[in-house]
């Protein structure tokens, strides 16, 4: 679907509205999506298409995905929890997940960023260094 | 065998240290050799993304949230959904005298066949030009080699010079004939062992030609001895248009490598027309909004950032020298085009040909009218300032004159004179390719023109005599051609020899 500027402005504004100090907060995005789906204005599919794309790639950017070899114990998820909020600050959705082809050690990726202590992200490391 | 573990041991123990960072992207899009990225939030402008299976990437669009990037190598082997991640590089391309006689890509592959480069210096492809304080005015000349251009049009070693012209008129020949003469005087000094002359070393950039074109080109090189003094950087009408852009950038670096280590360089970019048409594809590809004739709005900032990359480099910093020859193609003699105009508004000069002379004969078919050099004459050799320095104005005057002449046969004497002078001059000034002429030659012939020596010569006989009088000089009369070299001027005793030899020479073919 073509999107145009106008509507991509238009998201952009229906976005910004939703945040509630700084985090898309679920409530005002659920209030915002029945009201305008109630009056369908002209041109609202790709505002709605834009938006949710945005919401998208605010959601990706704020998920922590924790991989680890093995199960991690409470107090390493709280305190990986604690580190990473100070890091990226507040409003983080943790994934914790376990991975047997990570072959061992963590790797942690928050939005782009990728913090890679796995054994399989070292011997990549190798490989690439031969 | 030690060294080797050593290494290996050092590169484990780099790879043990604890987590590694990185930035990463998912490809979104992928098409035309363009990827679309989402993710990458710390890719810097133009930094290499790495795709993975060794596939490299150009950040070329910064957006809100995603980034455009071209790829250098086979776009087919990536998917949609691959991890990309950001390498903190620059692109660069491997530099150095080892590339001399080679042919590579626009990353500096070899592409000839001779094995790998052995060179361990990387330029980066993109950097910014010598500033004010580290340059100084041209003051040496490029010999072309072609009379019309050295005796009107000099050329100076840091200069710009834009050969521009429709197809087939002999733009890209005049280059050839411009390296082949810089390869015969490298190779001169080199045995006569003269330590003051600075070797002009040439780089010859390709950009969207046949590649049956660049095979015969690099042929001719090699048959006249150029090859040793030359590197072919080739991006060729088969390659993706992201490698025909970076092509004119990575051939600058090369050049820019002598320039830094107080050599002298003289690049082609053949031609900046493709260049302009290729970097028009990669940015509608990248959804860049389209401007003028569906061109980029940077499209001038494309080239002046290129074009100011030749200079001539102050004592303090070398004393180095990058000249640079664009050539553009026009169509229909259209100089007025987008692209011709902003490529004759950046450089420093140009040499324009004409398809109308090159069918009269009339080779190089420069056109003296329109053809300027704007900084070369304060390079030009004093000798050829002295024997040239009317010749322009004489051709011009000739042209209105033969012009006038056309409409009645009724002219006065001094008329007739000038008009036959100046049939002379244009058949003295027509020259055969690949077949450059020493600077001290051209000096002698032109001397004896301005001097009425070849007054007497039938028009369609002055090119037979012209080629006997330059045998001539240069197998009986040496002493002269090595004091024109030597002194740089024509002093009244040296020309009185002069005079004495063109007499001589004279007696010998009456």
């Amino acid at each position: 679907m073509k999107i145009s500027k106008k509507a991509k402005s238009e998201a952009k504004g229906l976005f910004r509205a939703c945040l509630r100090d700084g985090i898309p907060d679920e409530g005002r995005v659920r209030e915002m999506l029945s009201a305008v789906m109630k009056t369908k204005p002209r041109g609202y599919l790709p505002v709605l298409v834009y938006f949710h794309y945005l919401l998208r790639i605010e959601n990706r950017r704020r998920t922590a995905r924790i991989e680890s070899a093995v199960a991690l114990s409470e107090k390493q998820t709280s305190d990986l929890k604690e580190n990473l909020t100070s890091q990226y600050g507040k409003g983080l959705i943790f994934e914790f997940k376990q991975n047997d082809d990570l072959l061992g050690g963590v790797r942690i990726q928050v939005g782009s960023d990728v913090l890679d202590g796995s054994i399989r992200g070292r011997l990549g490391e190798l490989e690439s260094k031969f | 065998m030690s060294k080797l573990l050593e290494e290996i041991e050092a590169q484990i123990a780099e790879a043990k240290a604890g987590f590694s960072r990185r930035n990463v992207g998912v490809v979104r899009e992928i098409s035309d050799g363009v990827a679309r990225i989402e993710g990458l939030t710390d890719a810097m402008m133009n930094e290499m993304i790495d795709f993975g299976d060794g596939i490299m990437g150009l950040a070329l669009n910064l957006e809100e949230t995603e980034v455009g990037a071209i790829i250098l190598g086979d776009y087919t082997k990536i998917g949609e959904g691959r991890e990309v991640r950001t390498t903190g590089k620059l692109l660069q391309v491997p530099v150095g005298k080892e590339l001399l006689g080679r042919v590579v890509d626009a990353l500096g592959v070899p592409e000839d066949g001779k094995g790998p480069l052995k060179s361990d210096t990387s330029y980066p492809v993109e950097k910014i030009a010598p500033g004010i304080v580290e340059r100084r005015s041209v003051n040496q000349p490029v010999q072309t080699g072609i009379m019309a251009i050295d005796a009107m049009i000099p050329i100076g070693r840091g200069q710009r010079e834009l050969i521009i012209g429709d197809r087939s008129t002999g733009k890209t020949t005049i280059c050839i004939d411009t390296i082949i003469n810089q390869a015969r005087l490298n190779k001169a000094a080199e045995e006569a062992g003269d330590k003051e002359y600075r070797p002009l070393y040439c780089v010859y950039v390709a950009i969207g030609q046949k590649l049956s074109n660049i095979a015969r080109l690099t042929n001719v090189l090699e048959e006249n001895g150029a090859m040793p003094y030359t590197v072919v950087v080739n991006a060729s009408a088969s390659e993706s248009a992201t490698n025909q852009y970076l092509a004119p950038y990575a051939g600058c670096a090369i050049g820019e490598w002598f320039m830094d280590n107080g050599m002298d360089a003289l690049i082609i970019y053949d031609d900046l027309s493709k260049h302009a048409n290729a970097y028009r594809q990669v940015s509608l590809v990248l959804k860049r909004p389209p401007g003028r004739e569906a061109y980029p709005g940077d499209v001038f900032y494309l080239h002046s950032r290129l074009l100011e990359r030749a200079a001539r480099m102050d004592e303090e910093h070398g004393n180095g020298s990058l000249t640079a020859l664009p050539i553009i193609e026009t169509q229909m003699g259209d100089v007025s085009a987008y692209i011709p105009t902003n490529v004759i508004s950046i450089t420093d000069g140009q040499i324009y040909l004409e398809t109308d002379l090159f069918f009269q004969g009339v080779r190089p078919a420069i056109s003296v009218g329109l053809s300027v050099s704007r900084v070369g004459s304060s390079a030009q050799l004093k000798a050829m300032k002295q024997v040239a320095g009317r010749v322009k104005l004489e051709l011009s005057q000739f042209r209105e004159l033969a012009a006038f002449a056309q409409f009645g046969s009724d002219l006065d004497a001094r008329t007739k004179a000038q008009i036959e002078r100046g049939k002379r001059i244009i058949e003295v000034f027509k020259q055969p390719q690949y077949n450059p002429i020493g600077v001290e030659i051209q000096v002698s012939i032109l001397w004896a023109v301005q001097n009425g020596y070849f007054d007497d010569v039938e028009v369609d006989d002055v090119g037979v005599v012209q080629d006997k009088l330059a045998e001539f000089m240069s197998t009986r009369k040496q002493d002269v051609l090595e004091r024109i070299l030597k002194e740089k001027t024509l002093s009244d005793e040296l020309i009185g020899e002069l005079r004495r030899a063109v007499e001589e020479f004279k007696q010998t073919i009456q």
